[in-house]
């Protein structure tokens, strides 16, 4: 059965309605059946001024990370576009405007710094959305139609998506939109009748209902509701605000309330301090003001107070690459902050994984009585993917408060030294249940007590209650997974396609590769970790950071060194990179 | 002194053989190649073996996109020049673009020709000068198997042969003017009609094409001023004409194609011509011939670019080597067996 692989970038400067056309073309494939990977770049610093840009990476197979090299590039600015050229594939199609308002010197135009073998569909975009709707500014869905035609895409299905998306605003607004889009659609199937490629056509898709279109932040935004969020702290921050704009806008509905804080050590104390009195509440922050959130995290970790954060990375350290994307908060999600204050670290490698695991946080840090850190990153949270959504069932998303039986009641003990080191935890207010909750080391009873015996006691108590965390926690998930491997590859996060897809290529080029999907990161399944290095004759570790900061945390899980393979260029790691280094390292075996 | 640009209109093998040797005398300078065909440079005297199924579409190609890269030399295809302003020494594209150049060379080739009478029905008469045409043929001759040629040009020999492999009935009727760029004499005429009878092809004589009518998809009915013939497709062979219409307006002479001395030179500084659309001078002749024919473009090509880049090298033809055809004179390397 023929399969399609197919990567379209549209490019243009805000107001040319570019990342509106991204959005129709991954919305319209995922109706065709097609699964779709896409993301767009702007630079946030100037968003609203500067040069827009989506990638969509649409296949007959499941796509698990963003497309390396561009099929077709849509300009809707041919200036700004000229960037984009150097990611085209050998036989790209280029959609341009042949009609611009005004003469092009060839220094800025795009065409002249294509590749030769690019293929150039001209259309007059301005002048027949003029034509179709009066105005030029359904030029962005003209340009989808030229795309339709000559790639063969269905055009009900790009017609479908437009009236959805415009249907609010009535009839006649539908009416223009689509009829812009069939301008463009009509022109290129008669002016480039020969040239027409049926790279969509031949396809055949089911279209999966249940598949819904979702970024990472409404992903994470839609988990939080679905977990009974009542209360979100936050302070804005790229890439963390869409998360509060979303509970902003939906929140209120189901009862919650969204407060802007003054900062995001604010954040994290109203966080900790509804938690602390029974209503799950959270945080969402970037590296920064992750930075300013680390002392009452420790707090959390002391006074044994649930709390969920979600650092969603980006370029660092300090102010860094506000919009870029990065894997190196690890080490400060796992290890930032005062004194021995181990917490809970979880990180999604997917859309999918986002809901799950931000629902899963919630009663983690219930049960568990501490900040769960939540590790997404400007990638994850922005790529948007179709895939099969289950939202959680009434009861998935139960408390799992671990509250004092009735038994201790009067003589209840908060910090009481248990098997597992949880301590039942009763909320203010129950009564019979008095307690004191302090940042300052405690006895049992929830005094403070500094001496040695009691400090070595509850820290061996906290870290013992980490411990057994683990038994809640997502185990390592292998794939393709065999006895021995000559090269095992493990990652983590948004990374984690790249390495999928890397490792299936190379084992199609006959090696035997194997990946490793670690998504808790603190506490760890050493177990699971230390068996897939040992059975692996090389470990290759890819990461979006300098440091290696996986790599760091595991490598003293096995006795060989781990390979490292480290990119700090602010954009996913292509796959490529990946088998390039996995089959270095296999010759290096041979 | 800043890089020199060149441009070359065409992607032909004037233009190409002109870019190469322009790079090679130039090789500082910046070389963009303009082709309004969204494809490669191609073996035009390969396509009736395509269409014949001897040869895939990619063996008409003869340079790959690397190539290009190798040489340092833009190649834009799908690319048309709509007009040239010799007094901002700038080339106009189509999609609005201006491409300013110290030095151009015009190797737009020629265009497939229709005479007058014909024009009306120019839709449904099938040519053959692109890939995109042999692509066309092709796609026809799988639904139909008879066709019907009128003219009977070099080319329609050779595509002839090809319809012959294929099985298909093939009737001719040879025009007056057809034989371009050879003169029809009695001769050829005899000698032609003789070796396309003895190959199954049926000639049919008239004097005059009254109608055409498309019956159906794939029928169409031809009256001439004796029968009635019904035919599949209808090919139109006239030969080539220089493409030059576009130039018409921007100052440069043109008659047939485009006039330029015995060094290839157009009357603007650093503006030449070469290939099937130039109209060369011949100091001996005192007179103009128009060159037709992969050989004598590449060998133009070449002349013109080593002339930009400042030699001073003179086009030598024979005189004897000249024909005159309906009044024109005409110089062919083409040469096809039949
Ligand atoms: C079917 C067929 C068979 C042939 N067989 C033979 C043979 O056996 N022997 C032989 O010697 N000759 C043969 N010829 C003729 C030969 O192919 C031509 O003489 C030769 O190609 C002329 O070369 P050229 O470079 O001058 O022009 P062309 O090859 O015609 O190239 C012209 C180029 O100019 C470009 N162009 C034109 N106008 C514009 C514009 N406005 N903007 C941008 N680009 C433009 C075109 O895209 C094209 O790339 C045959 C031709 C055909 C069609």
């Amino acid at each position: 059965m023929p399969e399609v692989d197919f990567t379209v970038e549209v490019c243009g400067m805000a107001g040319d309605g570019t990342i509106a056309a991204g959005g129709l073309i991954n919305e319209a494939m995922s109706h065709g059946g097609f699964s779709v990977l896409g993301f767009d770049s702007y630079p946030a610093e100037i968003r609203g001024f500067g040069r827009c840009v989506t990638n969509s990476r649409i296949g007959s197979n499941e796509i698990v990370a963003l497309g390396e090299k561009t099929h077709a590039l849509i300009s809707l600015n041919d200036e700004q576009s000229r960037s984009r050229t150097p990611s085209l594939a050998e036989h790209s199609l280029v959609f341009f405007d042949s009609n611009p308002p005004a003469y092009v010197p060839e220094d800025n135009s795009l065409l002249s710094v294509l590749p030769p073998g690019a293929q150039v569909f001209g259309i007059p975009f301005g002048a027949l959305a003029v034509g179709a709707s009066g105005a030029s500014r359904g030029r962005n869905l003209t340009a989808l139609g030229g795309f339709a035609a000559v790639t063969g895409v269905d055009p009900n299905l790009f017609r479908k998506v437009i009236r959805d998306k415009f249907k609010a605003k009535g009839d006649r607004v539908v009416d223009i939109n689509v009829k812009s889009f069939d301008a463009g659609y009509e022109y290129a199937l008669e002016k480039f009748s020969d040239r027409l490629k049926s790279i969509f056509s031949k396809i055949e898709t089911d279209h999966d209902p249940k598949k819904v279109m979702l970024s990472g932040n409404q992903a994470i935004g839609m988990a939080a509701i679905d977990a009974g969020l009542k209360l979100y702290f936050g302070y804005p921050i790229t890439p963390a605000t869409p998360i509060m704009e979303y509970l902003a806008k939906y929140l209120p509905e189901r009862g919650g309330r969204v407060v802007q804080m003054e900062d995001e050590i604010s954040s994290i104390g109203a966080v900790l301090g509804s938690f602390y009195a029974g209503t799950r509440s959270m945080t969402a922050t970037s590296g920064p003001g992750f930075a300013l959130m680390t002392e009452l995290i420790t707090h959390g970790v002391m006074a044994e107070i649930p709390a969920v954060i979600l650092d969603a990375q980006r370029g660092g350290p300090a102010t860094g690459l506000p919009t870029k994307t990065e894997q190196s908060d690890l080490h400060a999600a796992v290890f930032g902050g005062p004194g021995d204050s181990a917490r809970i670290v979880i990180a999604p490698t997917d859309v999918e994984e986002c809901y799950h695991f931000v629902i899963r946080s919630f009663q983690l840090a219930e049960k568990y009585q501490t900040p769960v850190i939540v590790l997404t990153d400007f990638f994850l949270d922005n790529r948007v993917e179709n895939r099969p959504l289950i939202r959680a069932m009434e009861g998935q998303a139960a408390s799992w408060n671990v509250f004092p039986d009735e038994a201790f009641k009067d003589h209840y003990q908060r910090y009481a030294d248990t098997p597992s080191g949880i301590s039942p935890r009763a909320l203010p207010g129950m009564e019979g249940f008095n307690f004191t909750a302090t940042g300052l080391e405690h006895t049992e009873k929830g005094s403070p007590d500094y001496s040695p015996e009691n400090h070595a006691k509850m820290s061996e108590k906290r870290h013992r209650k980490l411990r057994y965390a683990l038994k809640d926690l997502e185990k390592p998930a292998e794939f393709f997974a065999s006895d021995h491997l000559d090269v095992g590859v493990i990652g983590w996060g948004s990374t984690f396609g790249s390495v999928l897809e890397a490792v299936e290529k190379s084992r199609k080029n006959g090696f035997k590769v194997g990946a490793l999907k670690v998504t808790s990161i603190f506490p760890y399944h050493s177990e699971t970790i230390g068996a897939f290095m040992a059975k692996s004759k090389r470990v290759l570790v890819p990461e979006l950071n300098y440091e290696g900061q996986l790599a760091n945390l595991i490598a003293h899980l096995d006795s060989k060194p781990v390979d490292r393979l480290n990119f700090v260029t602010g954009t996913p790691i292509p796959p490529s990179a990946i088998q390039s280094r996995i089959e270095e390292l296999l010759g290096v075996l041979a | 002194m800043s890089m020199k640009r060149f441009v070359i209109i065409g992607n032909g093998p004037a233009a190409n053989h002109a870019a190469k040797a322009l790079r090679e005398n130039s090789s500082e300078s910046r070389i963009t190649i303009f082709s309004k065909d969204p494809f490669r440079s191609y073996r035009a005297h390969l396509l009736p073996d395509f269409i014949a199924g001897l040869i895939k579409e990619e063996d008409l190609y003869n340079s790959s996109y690397a190539h290009y890269n190798e040489m340092d030399i833009n190649l834009r295809l799908g690319q048309r020049v709509v007009s040239v302003d010799f007094s901002k020494r700038n080339v106009i594209l189509d999609h609005k673009e201006v491409v300013p150049f110290d030095g151009l060379i015009v190797a737009t080739g020629g265009k497939p020709r229709l005479p007058e009478q014909f024009q009306l029905f120019q839709d449904i008469m099938l040519t053959l000068k692109t890939p995109l045409d042999a692509r066309m043929w092709v796609e026809k001759l799988s639904n139909v198997d008879s066709v019907l040629i009128i003219g009977g040009d070099l080319t329609s020999l050779s595509l002839t042969k090809a319809l012959l492999k294929l099985h298909k009935r093939v009737k001719f009727i040879l025009n007056d003017d057809a034989f371009w760029p050879v003169p029809l004499n009695e001769e050829i005429y005899r000698a032609v009609t003789g070796r396309l009878e003895q190959r199954g092809v049926e000639i049919v004589h008239c004097r005059r094409i009254r109608r055409i009518t498309q019956l159906e998809e794939n029928l169409l009915e031809v009256e001439t001023d004796r029968e009635i013939l019904e035919t599949g497709v209808l090919g139109a062979f006239f030969g080539l004409v220089p493409d030059v219409g576009f130039l018409a307006r921007t100052g440069l002479d043109i008659d047939r194609g485009i006039l330029v001395d015995e060094f290839l030179k157009t009357r603007f500084a650093n503006v030449y011509a070469a290939g099937d659309c130039a109209q060369v001078y011949h100091p001996a002749l005192r007179d103009y011939w128009v060159s037709i024919g992969h050989e004598n473009a590449t060998a133009l090509g070449r002349i013109a670019a080593l002339n930009l880049a400042g030699s001073h090298f003179e086009v030598q033809v024979k005189p004897e080597s000249i024909l005159e055809v309906g009044g024109v004179k005409i110089n062919t390397s083409w040469w096809t067996e039949f």
